[in-house]
């Protein structure tokens, strides 16, 4: 029971409800059970009283002997048609002076009375029945009959009985109400789960191949309504990486097949006569700087992997910016040179993170840079603090690159010249890397290329202490 | 030189024997690490190259097996885990060095030469190689009596391939050591500081000491 009421709603909601509408039902039956048995008990309570007021009266009324002596008659007579309705009237020397007929009082009812002169109710049960009484003082003007007790009953053996029969009644139609309201409360449930329920048939259509399926947010209520939009948001987020995975792979795929597959033809080629050894040894060289490239290209896939699962941790420590931009200027001199390309210098910055990658990170700027600027032409790194940001721009002039193809340059195997060939260049990785070392160092990259300058932008957040360490 | 080799990987194991005999090492191959924690203890090696992850005991219980046995030669760690956990790790228990697979045959090389070479002798003033001669201590460059002006980091890795000459040395190894680039940069950039560096020292003498060895990295002997 505690496992189902643990894992269905609608047995809980069930429950709950039918539980506190039969506590209702039976709070309202006792009410209405008191309310009717206290009627009962005051109409009672007005005839005796009535009654006794009247015997009352009779005795105050009495003038002769003989007028006492026709009392009892005259009771007799004023009791008629008052079914259930019984007089006892007590002398003063304590005798039984007039008794209806077949009821027996109890003797508190007929002592003599302490204080009060009405004493009761009192209820008593004999063979003849269920009897209410009260009794009380009469007083006489007559000389030997100064004052008597007189007591009536009534006979309520037929309220009690009624008072049961409607006690068992009611029961039986809190508990008729209680199931009934039980198997409303569940239909109830069921129906006003429905929005979940197609929600769940609607989860249960997302697949790998549809996760562009989206929920229905309109038709359902507000309450669902919330966790369908987070149930949209999440398959949007997990579309998107699904999507980047998948373009991943073909593109790791594609990027592996190419090298491998000439790297096999070329060995094979090779094995199909016998060579020279001369012959075999450029082979081998060959094959060893296809695989170098490989091997790089794999690791740094693998770099990329982890940064994408956040598992690239920068270390934190101040790191000059324009100390490493001198050193990655010394280690480029000579390629540039080699082109004809000045490097350039200005300004400063401090970055907290991890010396290695951020010089790595730069290091592929300046190596594109390089790559792409045009002869004779300076790149040039700009490090500027702007408000809580630390830029470092990296300048060539070269051909500019289309606004289209600006925002994919930083996607991993991009390259915006589709023709140039592959041995070349790296494996159109090093932006990307960059990128995801900026990105684990809480910074954003951006690039912009018009009218043959193109500028790739580093920016990360100020270093705490870069404003005091600068002095 | 006695080299001991823990590998349980057939193919690597065979190619690291048969690499490190013709670099004129004497080698002993375990396949597993019981049996190279027994030849670690039993025998007498001037450097061990363990694998991490090895069948029976792994590479850190074998250096501990090795090290509580009182033998003190380096060791250099190879890993497929590209993890700074494990570079600690082996640190922590007397590893030397350290290699992430896949590895270029040269860098290992080079490593294993670096360990082998370190903590002996002086170090020399001068290196020589052939007519070549490089004074560190006026750092001067000269051949054939000949004064030859380098640059700083020209001069740097001269002096790396002239410490280490007769070795290939693989472009990431010049990059780490003469640039400090820890990383996989552009190689572009040290076949440009090589052939200048090869401009200043070959151009106009004979033989010529610097050599590419195309798929490996770069040497400076004196040739056949």
């Amino acid at each position: 029971m505690k496992h189902l009421l643990r894992r269905s709603l609608t047995v809980r909601l069930t429950l709950l409800f039918s539980l506190s509408a039969t506590l209702v039902l039976l709070a309202l039956g006792f009410t209405v059970a008191r309310a009717v048995d206290r009627h009962f008990v005051e109409q009672d309570l007005d005839a005796l009283n009535g009654k006794l007021t009247l015997v009352s009266h009779a005795f105050a009324q009495l003038r002769t002997e003989e007028d006492l002596a026709k009392l009892p008659a005259l009771l007799d007579s004023s009791l008629v048609g008052h079914h259930g309705l019984a007089v006892a009237v007590i002398d003063p020397q304590g005798e039984v002076f007039f008794r209806t007929s077949g009821v027996s009082f109890p003797k508190t009812l007929l002592e003599k009375p302490q204080s009060a002169d009405r004493r009761g109710p009192v209820v008593w049960q004999t063979g003849e029945g269920h009897f209410r009484g009260i009794a009380g003082q009469v007083t006489t003007q007559l000389p030997g009959w100064p004052e008597g007790i007189v007591a009536v009953s009534t006979e309520i053996s037929n309220h009690e009985a009624f008072m049961q029969a409607f006690r068992q009644t009611m029961w039986i139609i809190v508990a008729l109400a209680a199931v009934l309201l039980g198997f409303l409360a569940w239909v109830a449930t069921r129906h006003g789960l429905n929005p979940l329920r197609q929600l769940i048939a609607g989860a249960s259509e997302v697949t790998a191949s549809r996760l562009d399926y989206r929920l229905p947010t309109e038709s359902i209520p507000i309450e669902v309504a919330e966790l369908a939009s987070t149930l949209n948001d999440m398959l949007a987020r997990l579309e998107e990486s699904f999507k980047r995975l998948s373009d991943f792979s073909s593109d790791l795929a594609h990027e592996l097949r190419t090298p491998i597959s000439n790297l096999m033809t070329q060995t094979q080629v090779s094995l199909s006569r016998v060579r020279s050894p001369e012959a075999y040894q450029e082979v081998l060289s060959s094959n060893a700087e296809e695989l170098e490239r490989l091997a790089r290209t794999v690791s740094d896939m693998l770099f990329l992997a982890k940064a994408d699962n956040c598992l690239i941790v920068p270390t934190q420590e101040p790191v000059r910016m324009e100390d490493e931009v001198q050193d990655l200027f010394d280690f480029y001199e000579a390629l540039a040179e080699a082109k004809g390309i000045r490097l350039a210098r200005q300004g400063h910055g401090q970055v907290c993170g991890d010396k290695l990658m951020l010089r790595r990170a730069i290091s592929n700027l300046l190596s594109n840079a390089v790559r792409y600027a045009d002869a004779d032409s300076t790149v040039s790194v700009t490090i500027s603090e702007k408000v809580k940001v630390i830029d470092v721009c990296v300048q060539n002039t070269g051909p500019t690159i289309p606004p289209a193809q600006l925002p994919r340059l930083f996607d991993r195997f991009y390259r915006a010249d589709t023709s140039r060939h592959r041995t070349t260049e790296g494996a159109g990785l090093g932006l990307a890397i960059a990128a995801s070392i900026v990105r684990a160092h809480g910074g954003y990259v951006g690039a912009s290329s018009d009218c043959g300058t193109t500028r790739f932008t580093l920016s990360f957040p100020e270093s705490p202490s870069g404003a005091t360490d600068q002095t | 030189m006695k080299i001991l080799v823990v590998e349980d990987e057939t193919k690597t194991g065979d190619y690291l024997r048969q690499g490190l005999m013709e670099a004129g090492f004497v080698v002993d191959l375990a396949r597993d690490g019981l049996d190279g924690l027994h030849l670690g203890i039993s025998e007498e090696y001037d450097l061990a190259i363990l694998d991490v992850m090895l069948p029976e005991l792994d590479g850190w219980k074998v250096l501990q097996g090795i090290r509580k046995a009182g033998k003190q030669m380096p060791v250099l760690f190879l890993t497929a885990r590209d993890q700074i956990d494990d570079r600690v790790k082996g640190l922590e228990l007397g590893a030397d060095d350290y290699l992430v697979k896949p590895f270029a045959f040269a860098e290992l090389l080079a490593r294993v030469r670096t360990l082998l070479r370190r903590g002996k002798g002086k170090e020399p003033e001068l290196l020589e190689i052939g007519d070549l001669s490089l004074d560190l201590r006026r750092r001067r460059v000269t051949r054939a009596g000949v004064r030859i002006d380098l640059t700083a980091k020209e001069f740097l890795l001269l002096e790396l391939l002239m410490r280490r000459q007769g070795e290939v040395l693989p472009r990431s190894l010049i990059a780490s050591q003469v640039w400090d680039m820890n990383f996989d940069s552009d190689t572009n950039v040290i076949e440009v500081a090589m052939r200048r560096l090869r401009a200043k020292i070959d151009d106009g003498f004979e033989p010529k000491l610097i050599r590419t060895v195309r798929g490996m990295g770069y040497v400076v002997e004196v040739g056949e």
